[in-house]
């Protein structure tokens, strides 16, 4: 029962997310002509600014709080199929709420519930994905024994392998099309494992009720 | 020997060691519980590494190199496509056509009849009711 219903909310929200996170097609396909070059190279330049912007998020957030972000790339490497689930379901409902909130704009008490969603869901995607930049790394240059970690002398440690994370991401996400779809979906993660952790933090999202007993 | 011995002995090795030399039962007990010490040697490097190890290792070399060789590139795209740099963050981190999108809904939405309205209102409950239940699960993580 339990897993049909996962299965049909990761269907369903599947369709939504696609919808609302595919490429535009209008993007330039190749530099077919000198405008098209143009536009290639300052979209480029435009996706390497914002690594640079990402490497120093990363690393400010995993030296302020190094083992929250562990404890997330942990779970997303663990549990990588609800964190993806959880993902699709949590974009979906950003949207959903989104939309909503818009629509209450005119009766004044949107309009800060939308500063507030769009707050949290901008701290979910910038805690998660450097998550999933930790994830990453640790999968691809991760030491996989102690002897191996002992013969390392600077890929060791959180901060090396969110590094490798993010410079691995954006050189994917530089690649057109499939790049935005990658990193659309390691955003997805990102915002699952954000939310299954409580970022980081590893506590219930809602109390449990339970009887006094004598 | 007296269990009076034996129970001293056992409350207090160190301070009634000779008892050892009299009494063949202790030294027995004794025996086997060294033998079993003894023959359970740990190896440190054939347990599996743990994720927290050498975690809090700042590799400032790598990070200082990675970042700056970023940049470097950064500022060569951003020179060669004519636009400065603070410039293509602004772009890249402006969400007018998310923004755009969700205003469009919003005032379809608006304008649309109340069976739309009763659709919308349904998903909503939906996604968010889904989302709960996927919160509730307890993160796995270290305990894996």
């Amino acid at each position: 029962m339990r897993k049909g219903l996962l299965v049909t909310a990761i269907l369903a929200a599947t369709a939504v997310t696609a919808t609302v996170a595919a490429p535009s097609l209008q993007m330039p396909l190749g530099p077919g002509s000198l405008s098209a070059a143009a536009s290639m190279m300052t979209r480029t330049a435009v996706i390497v600014s914002l690594l640079f912007v990402w490497i120093v998020a990363a690393l400010a957030v995993t030296l302020a709080s190094g083992r929250e972000v562990r404890y997330s790339s942990i779970e997303l490497r663990s549990a990588p199929l609800h964190c993806f689930a959880l993902g699709l379901v949590t974009v979906t409902s950003f949207v959903l709420t989104a939309i909503l909130f818009s629509y209450l704009i005119p009766y004044l008490v949107g309009l800060p519930l939308l500063i507030a969603l769009g707050l949290f869901a901008f701290l979910a995607k910038i805690y998660g994905m450097i998550a999933v930049f930790h994830a990453i790394g640790t999968l691809v240059a991760g030491a996989r024994s102690r002897d191996d970690l002992a013969q390392r002398r600077w890929l060791r440690g959180d901060l090396a392998m969110v590094l490798i994370g993010v410079l691995l991401l954006g050189a994917i996400r530089l690649i057109p099309i499939a790049g935005t779809v990658v990193w659309s979906i390691a955003s997805v993660f990102g915002i699952g494992v954000a939310l299954a952790t409580k970022f980081g933090r590893r506590e219930p999202w809602f109390l449990t009720w339970r009887a006094a007993e004598a | 020997m007296t269990d009076d011995a034996c129970q001293r002995y056992t409350h207090d090795p160190e301070a009634h060691a000779g008892h050892l030399a009299v009494c063949e039962k202790c030294r027995e007990i004794d025996t086997a519980l060294s033998t079993v010490v003894a023959h359970r040697p740990i190896s440190v490097g054939a347990l599996p590494l743990a994720p927290w190890e050498q975690a809090t290792y700042r590799a400032w070399p790598l990070v200082v190199i990675g970042a700056l060789a970023v940049l470097a590139i950064a500022f060569a795209l951003c020179f060669a496509a004519g636009i400065s740099l603070l410039r293509a963050i602004v772009t890249g981190m402006s969400a007018a056509q998310l923004r755009g999108t969700i205003t469009i809904a919003a005032d379809a939405l608006r304008r649309a009849s109340l069976i739309w309205h009763v659709a919308f209102g349904f998903c909503f409950f939906l996604v968010n009711t889904v989302l709960v239940l996927l919160l509730r699960r307890a993160p796995r993580g270290i305990d894996a």
